[in-house]
């Protein structure tokens, strides 16, 4: 099957680009997570419950789907979303470890569990734009465009699937993070 | 009072309420559902946590819960009540 990328967005602790052109840069202050949802005018608290791999999995797919228009919070099952990258959910699993350290300040945090799984990110997206497709959260030894590009082509062997929503989604910690996430379309 | 005050900053804490302040929470209000502050199940499981680690009270009938986290007033007077710390 043919596809195409019709949008690309990446995002780093210094800036945010789109299609290649940097159009945010971080400036001192709140972390740039936080300065981009700001930016962006979204309404959306439970941005703030979620650990920054979540944050930064959210934020990248909001401001490509921007681009989409009318056409975004339509409920529908033609379209993938599957992410990779290679620490898990590290960092939220290192934060709720940090609350059952200590056994006489033991007291195990629910809302930093939810999170201690990587595919909470492509819930949460699903959630957001309402889409009943496939979602997949996929670790990889390392970062490989090629492994990535096996993964999408499986998606599309679903006839359903008309579209995947992909990336590399990497955080492990509030200042170490990265995502680089396109829409793959079949043409 | 001043505890009612009290809850309200360790809830903006504990449940990451990064755009409310304490004055934003109506004590009155429903904590759940649309009409308050439209918290979810796992804010009620953190709120559990808050009241054990903060003020030493286990909840150890779920359906009080229901009662317990009705507004942050009768959580306040449910505290007030059982705290051992």
């Amino acid at each position: 099957m043919n596809t195409r990328v019709t949008y690309r967005v990446r995002l780093t602790p210094e800036c945010l680009e789109m299609d290649g052109k940097r159009v945010a840069e971080a400036v001192a202050g709140e972390s740039f997570l936080t300065q981009l949802y700001r930016m962006n005018k979204m309404d959306y608290p439970k941005f703030f419950k979620m650990d920054v791999l979540c944050k930064v999995g959210f934020l990248a797919s909001e401001i490509l789907l921007q681009a989409e228009g009318a056409e975004r919070f339509v409920p529908r099952s033609d379209r993938a979303v599957i992410l990779f990258n290679r620490n898990s959910s590290l960092h939220a699993d290192r934060t709720f470890q940090q609350t059952i350290a200590n056994p006489e300040d033991f007291y195990p945090s629910p809302s930093v569990f939810v999170y201690t799984l990587p595919n909470i990110v492509t819930g949460e997206i699903a959630i957001r734009n309402k889409y009943h497709g496939e979602s997949s959260f996929i670790l990889l030894p390392e970062k490989s465009q090629e492994a990535m590009n096996r993964a999408i082509a499986r998606a599309f062997l679903d006839p359903e699937t008309k579209s995947v929503l992909t990336g590399w989604v990497e955080a492990v910690s509030e200042t170490e993070f990265e995502a680089t996430m396109e829409l793959v379309v079949s043409s | 009072m001043e505890l009612i005050e009290e809850l309200k900053t360790k809830m903006i804490e504990a449940l990451n309420l990064e755009e409310m302040t304490p004055a934003d929470i109506d004590e009155n209000a429903p904590l759940f559902g649309d009409e308050g502050l439209g918290l979810d199940s796992i804010d009620v499981l953190e709120l559990i946590v808050l009241l054990e680690r903060n003020y030493g009270i286990k909840i150890a009938d779920p359906k009080q819960g229901k009662e317990i986290f009705a507004s942050v007033r009768t959580m306040a007077d449910y505290v007030a009540a059982n705290r051992t710390k």
